[in-house]
């Protein structure tokens, strides 16, 4: 125990003195959370939407005030003797929306019933553009409603939005057990491939072979001071979230649980990694191929679910995911039995892990 | 305490295909003594130290350590054996008062502050106690690998190259340092590739080469086996003067310029030196040089050594 208790001090003083493991356990997290925060939470601005108007009449008039009206977008004018295309071209614009001569005309024409077919507006711009939704939104309802005021009826089904659980959760809430999913991960699982790497090609695993400390206690050791990091951690970065964007997920006992169980997991994966690696160049290229696309594809950043099906099956073959998922379960839907399975799922990849990790590694020869 | 205290009998390590680290050793090391395993890169040294280190398992062979045999029952010697492996560099972000701390806890031992200084003091680290180690000079992390290898305070100390990359003067402490060791009663195996080294320190010295013991005995007496006692040195006298001095019967050879004229036996000196008085010699300077190690190694050897690098 006292040799636990010694590898622990020491190897934490050693820890938080490099600037690397400070950086990973407090500032990244931080950084995540205010960066993702500051995107995401904050009141989104109108868009401006260019508008070419070659239409003198009333209901061109009614059509752009309806759209300022959405509270979606700015009507920018774009001057009537352009050419359209290449005013968007030449102004780089993501979308601009051509209401055509004679509309009021051609509108009239209808409702007197001379004209055929439907009055078209034209809406110029890049789909894969993210503001082009939101244009695209906003000229949509416009047109419902014109076309509303133009028949003299009004709608009968509409809907409302409601989150899920009994707060009204935002993206923030979805992101935070994400950042504290990837940070178990880059801790653990980062630094202790690079400790591995490093304690071979250093002679520190023989030199500790020729002490009293046991193999299994080193690695008990790791498991304990990662999950003292990471609680730290976690109490920092969502003391930050609750200051700076009102968070409303909430730490539940489940949730301080899962936090040693994601250490484990990812310190024996680590030293897992470890076993094979010779040098700290390869167990950084090794973490990164490894841990790289588990950040980007086991839900930390956006729901599994809107990733393709071949994609969600990698995620579902990745341990971050079960972490995630088990943290979102309880910190954001308070959803216990999933949170339960997640963790259950956690612990026994862990322990395969683990036992993989001690049979395999090899201290001395 | 037995006065044999490290016993090596045919001791070999192989590895596949064809290599012989180790090849059939045999050795015994008296208590008290600094013993120096000389040899080259690749010569074995370490991987013998390994395996009485308990790190490295023999192809055949045994070796036992106050009869405790290393290879099933090394756990019995770790309150015994203090150990600095090779190219030894401390942790990083630990100052050296912690690192003996740590390294106490290790040993299941509680180090006092009144401890740790004394440890430290002992290496001559009191007054960097308190500094990063990675800001530690080469010769100081060297100390405190010392420092570290002596918390258990053993009895038998484990060197493998502890001077290897260091400057003069850092490699004169850790001289003296290791002598103070031997000094307090502590056995000293040590191995290293310089030659002065293991001659101004070592009791008892094994060269070893290609994996086997080619010589053994104290530094005196591989001297006066293998080496040739004495040699005239005549700087600058080049090859006109080798000419000369073989034609009157004395055998002669030149390196660099100089000759080189061994005398075997400290009698022919008087002889020999009437000889050559008789030669008009354009040296700079004539003196006698006593051989060391170093012309032991390459008459054993056949090569020279300059760090760890055999070379003809």
């Amino acid at each position: 125990m006292s040799r636990i208790a010694a590898d622990i001090k020491y190897f934490g003083i050693g820890y938080l003195r490099s600037k690397t493991g400070a950086f990973f356990a407090f500032f990244f997290p931080i950084l995540l959370i205010l960066l993702f925060g500051a995107i995401f939470t904050a009141t989104p601005t109108k868009l401006n939407l260019p508008v070419q108007n070659l239409d003198d009449g009333p209901y061109s008039q009614a059509l752009i005030s309806i759209l300022n009206g959405t509270g979606l977008v700015n009507v920018q004018e774009v001057p009537a003797n352009e050419d359209i295309a290449t005013y968007i071209q030449n102004h780089s614009l993501a979308m601009a929306l051509l209401i055509p001569q004679d509309f009021t005309k051609d509108i009239i024409a209808r409702q007197s019933g001379n004209g055929t077919g439907l009055v078209n507006l034209t809406l110029y711009g890049d789909p894969s553009q993210s503001t082009f939704g939101t244009a695209n939104a906003a000229v949509n309802a416009a047109v419902t409603v014109l076309n509303f005021n133009l028949t003299s009826t009004s709608p009968l089904v509409s809907y409302g939005l409601k989150s899920p659980g009994t707060k009204p959760f935002s993206y923030i809430d979805f992101f935070v057990p994400g950042v504290v999913g990837i940070t178990v991960m880059t801790n653990s699982l980062y630094s202790m491939t690079s400790i591995c790497a490093s304690y071979k090609s250093r002679g520190y695993f023989k030199l500790l072979a020729t002490t009293k400390i046991k193999k299994y206690e080193w690695l008990v050791s790791k498991f304990v001071f990662y999950s003292l990091l990471l609680y730290a951690s976690l109490f920092v970065t969502f003391a930050i979230g609750k200051a700076a964007f009102n968070i409303e997920a909430t730490l539940t006992p489940l949730s301080l649980l899962l936090i040693p169980a994601g250490a484990f997991l990812f310190v024996s994966l680590g030293m897992l990694l470890g076993v094979v690696i010779k040098d700290p160049e390869s167990g950084a290229a090794i973490s990164n191929v490894i841990g790289f696309p588990m950040m980007f594809l086991s839900g930390s950043f956006w729901p599994i679910d809107s990733m393709p099906m071949y994609m969600q099956a990698i995620a579902r073959a990745m341990p971050l995911t079960y972490f995630n998922e088990g943290l979102r379960d309880t910190m954001v839907y308070g959803n216990t039995g999933g949170s339960m399975l997640n963790l259950s799922v956690v612990v026994l990849i862990g322990i395969v892990f683990f036992v993989l990790a001690s049979k395999l590694m090899s201290w001395k020869e | 305490m037995p006065n044999v205290l490290i016993d090596v009998q045919g001791l070999s390590k192989h590895y596949p295909p064809n290599v012989k680290a180790v090849d059939d050793i045999t050795f015994q090391i008296k208590a008290g003594r600094i013993f120096s395993m000389l040899g080259p890169n690749g010569a074995g040294k370490t991987t013998t130290v390994e395996i009485l280190e308990g790190l490295r398992n023999p192809t055949s062979g045994k070796a036992t350590i106050f009869d405790v045999d290393v290879t099933r029952d090394y756990s019995k010697l770790r309150d015994k054996v203090g150990i600095l492996p090779q190219n030894f560099e401390p942790f990083d972000n630990l100052k050296p008062n912690e690192a003996v701390q740590y390294w106490a806890g290790l040993y299941d031992m509680k180090a006092t502050a009144s401890r740790v200084n004394s440890l430290l003091a002992q290496v001559g680290l009191s007054e960097r106690k308190s500094v990063i180690s990675r800001k530690l000079s080469g010769g100081e992390k060297r100390k405190l690998g010392i420092a570290l290898s002596l918390i258990n305070e053993p009895e038998v100390l484990f060197l493998d190259e502890p001077t290897t990359g260091l400057d003069p003067k850092a490699r004169r402490d850790l001289w003296k340092l290791i002598e103070e060791i031997r000094a307090k009663g502590t056995t000293v195996f040590l191995t290293t590739h310089y030659l002065d080294e293991a001659e101004k320190l070592a009791d008892d010295v094994a060269i070893m080469n290609k994996g086997k013991i080619v010589a053994r005995g104290s530094p005196q007496e591989l001297i006066t086996k293998y080496g040739k006692m004495t040699v005239i040195v005549i700087t600058g006298a080049g090859e006109e003067a080798l000419k000369e001095i073989k034609r009157r019967g004395i055998e002669a050879t030149v390196e660099n310029g100089d000759v080189l004229v061994p005398v075997k036996d400290p009698v022919e000196m008087r002889v020999i030196f009437q000889k050559i008085s008789g030669i008009e010699l354009k040296a700079k300077d004539i003196y006698t040089r006593r051989q060391s190690l170093e012309d032991v190694f390459l008459n054993l050897v056949g090569a020279k050594m300059d760090e760890g690098v055999l070379s003809p």
